[in-house]
């Protein structure tokens, strides 16, 4: 299976470090739609599209595409996040949006422009959205900048497989079985041709590492939650 | 991380019972996992995880010397380890009303203007605030050594024999650990060691050595009887192979062969642990009994003395 990492960075510098501007890699990624080189300004607006369309049955393909373990993914996540009472956190990309307590609030809102106030937050997590923006490090900047001293920021991602025997078996289910699911059940096989390819591109766990220490945070330290 | 804030603690007491201080030494910011495996002391061991995070960018320590005060003022870029020590010092102070867990450490974070999430960042954060009380308390007892203060001042009610056998124990194998540890930090930051040739390092390496226990020279008979004793051997013997290793990898930056050792290691555990398990409980019993009876008119360092000696002659 693939390689799920858990980032973790500690917020602790009052103001920003310079932030990377000629990495090639960053440079790609915001041009990148999946394997499909796209303008920087298309982007967005394409990968809203995918969302739109995968939305109603976004949740049983999760089930469907990692057998139900995503679920125990984001309870990690979680705890690793160790909540306590009182504390005022942020999850983007939160996705079909289902919670009904009255004490979750729904923003609909730009990862890279939140419009949250500048050390308000105790905790910020993203789950399977960083990939999607179209400029990374502007999204982990916003999250370094609504961050108070002492918050943590936690990312769960799907990674890079070193292992090259699972490597094949990962790359004939992602491309082979994974668009034809999508077809099936959501009928939408372009959109999971998408997702599949965009985890290809994303920075391997180091290059993100560098580029979340990059952005502000200290004690960055990632975990790949399936080994093989 | 937690022997740092342990050490952050230290001068603040010290500076009211007018001890010795000891200069802080700069923080490492990632323990190498060899240093845990030769120091457990037969206390609690640390079980290896599944899935060790990996630590980005962390070979970096704390370049400042200050190290040792607690900053009242917020300095911009504050390094991470002093803010989480500066969060457990005052997490101290909530202990009493709020118990040793993780309501003190919240309570503490919004004393000193962090974010409670800090706490999640803490390793074994269960047992983080007993951890920074036990390595405090046994700095506080190194100090007593090197000084003329009597230990029964600190030490004298309710403290059994056996567990003060205990403490000095843990005590000495903490000390030989960390003064690795200092040796290591010095080892990664001096840069003038490149220029002399490999006998000339190691020389200046163990001179340095040797310095850190010049203020408890006085006491050191002690100390080595201490680590001489049969529970305490394979580590301490552990720890000095361990301080051999680094002072030759520094001077010859190659590793020492040690195969051969690692066998006579396994015996030697094997050979104590035999030894000592079958008779250990009517030992033990008869040695307390003994000790207790003879302790009641003596002085706490008489008993200890006298509980040594006759481990000893039945070793």
């Amino acid at each position: 299976m693939a390689l799920r990492s858990i980032y973790r960075g500690l917020r602790k510098s009052n103001f920003l470090s310079p932030l990377c501007n000629s990495c090639s890699h960053l440079h790609s990624h915001a041009t990148s739609f999946g394997f499909k080189e796209v303008r920087e300004e298309e982007k967005s607006q394409l990968v809203g599209n995918v969302f739109t369309s995968v939305a109603s049955s976004y949740d049983v393909m999760n089930d469907l595409m990692s057998g139900g373990l995503h679920r125990l993914w984001k309870e990690r996540l979680v705890s690793e996040l160790n909540p306590f009472p009182g504390m005022k956190h942020l999850d983007v990309a939160g996705g079909t949006g289902l919670g009904e307590d009255k004490s979750l609030v729904w923003v609909e809102g730009d990862a890279e422009a939140l419009k949250f106030e500048d050390d308000s937050m105790d905790g910020y997590t993203i789950a399977f959205g960083i990939r999607n923006v179209t400029h990374i490090e502007k999204a982990l900047a916003e999250a370094h900048r609504v961050l108070k001293r002492g918050g943590r920021f936690l990312c769960l991602e799907l990674s890079h497989v070193e292992n090259p025997m699972f490597k094949q078996l990962y790359d004939y289910y992602s491309f082979s079985i994974i668009p034809a699911l999508g077809e099936l059940v959501a009928g939408d096989r372009e959109s999971y041709q998408y997702l599949v390819e965009s985890i290809r591109r994303f920075p391997s766990q180091e290059k993100f590492a560098a580029m979340i220490a990059e952005a502000g945070f200290q004690k960055v330290e990632y975990e790949n939650l399936v080994e093989e | 991380m937690y022997r740092s804030a342990a050490r952050r603690l230290l001068p603040a007491l010290c500076r009211r019972t007018g001890h010795y201080a000891r200069q802080p030494s700069p923080i490492r910011c990632s323990a190498p996992i060899i240093h845990s495996a030769a120091f457990s002391a037969s206390a609690a061991s640390e079980k290896p995880q599944n899935h060790k995070p990996h630590q980005f960018g962390s070979s970096s320590s704390s370049s400042s010397s200050e190290g040792g005060k607690p900053r009242t003022t917020a300095r911009p870029k504050a390094h991470w380890q002093e803010e989480q020590a500066r969060v457990l010092q005052a997490s101290l102070r909530h202990v009493i009303r709020l118990g040793w867990g993780e309501a003190a450490m919240i309570a503490g974070a919004r004393e000193v203007g962090v974010s409670p999430s800090i706490v999640g960042s803490f390793p074994r954060k269960e047992a983080a605030l007993v951890e920074v009380c036990i390595f405090t308390f046994v700095l506080v007892l190194l100090h007593s050594m090197c000084t003329s203060v009597n230990v029964h001042i600190l030490l004298c009610h309710g403290v059994g024999p056996r567990f003060l056998g205990f403490l000095f124990s843990y005590t000495i194998l903490f000390f030989m650990d960390d003064c690795l540890q200092r040796l290591i930090d010095i080892i990664d930051m001096k840069e003038d060691l490149k220029c002399l040739i490999p006998s000339q390092r190691v020389a200046k390496l163990v001179r340095i050595r040797l310095e850190m226990q010049a203020p408890y020279i006085s006491k050191w008979p002690q100390a080595l009887s201490i680590q001489a004793q049969p529970s305490n051997i394979s580590t301490s013997f552990k720890q000095r192979a361990m301080l051999v290793d680094e002072i030759w990898h520094a001077a010859v930056m190659r590793p020492l062969i040690w195969i051969d050792f690692q066998d006579t290691w396994a015996f030697l555990d094997e050979r104590v642990s035999d030894a000592f398990d079958l008779q250990k409980t009517v030992k033990e019993a008869k040695y307390l009994a003994e000790a207790v009876g003879a302790g009641m008119g003596g002085s706490v360092q008489g008993l200890v003395k006298r509980l040594f000696q006759v481990e000893y002659l039945e070793g």
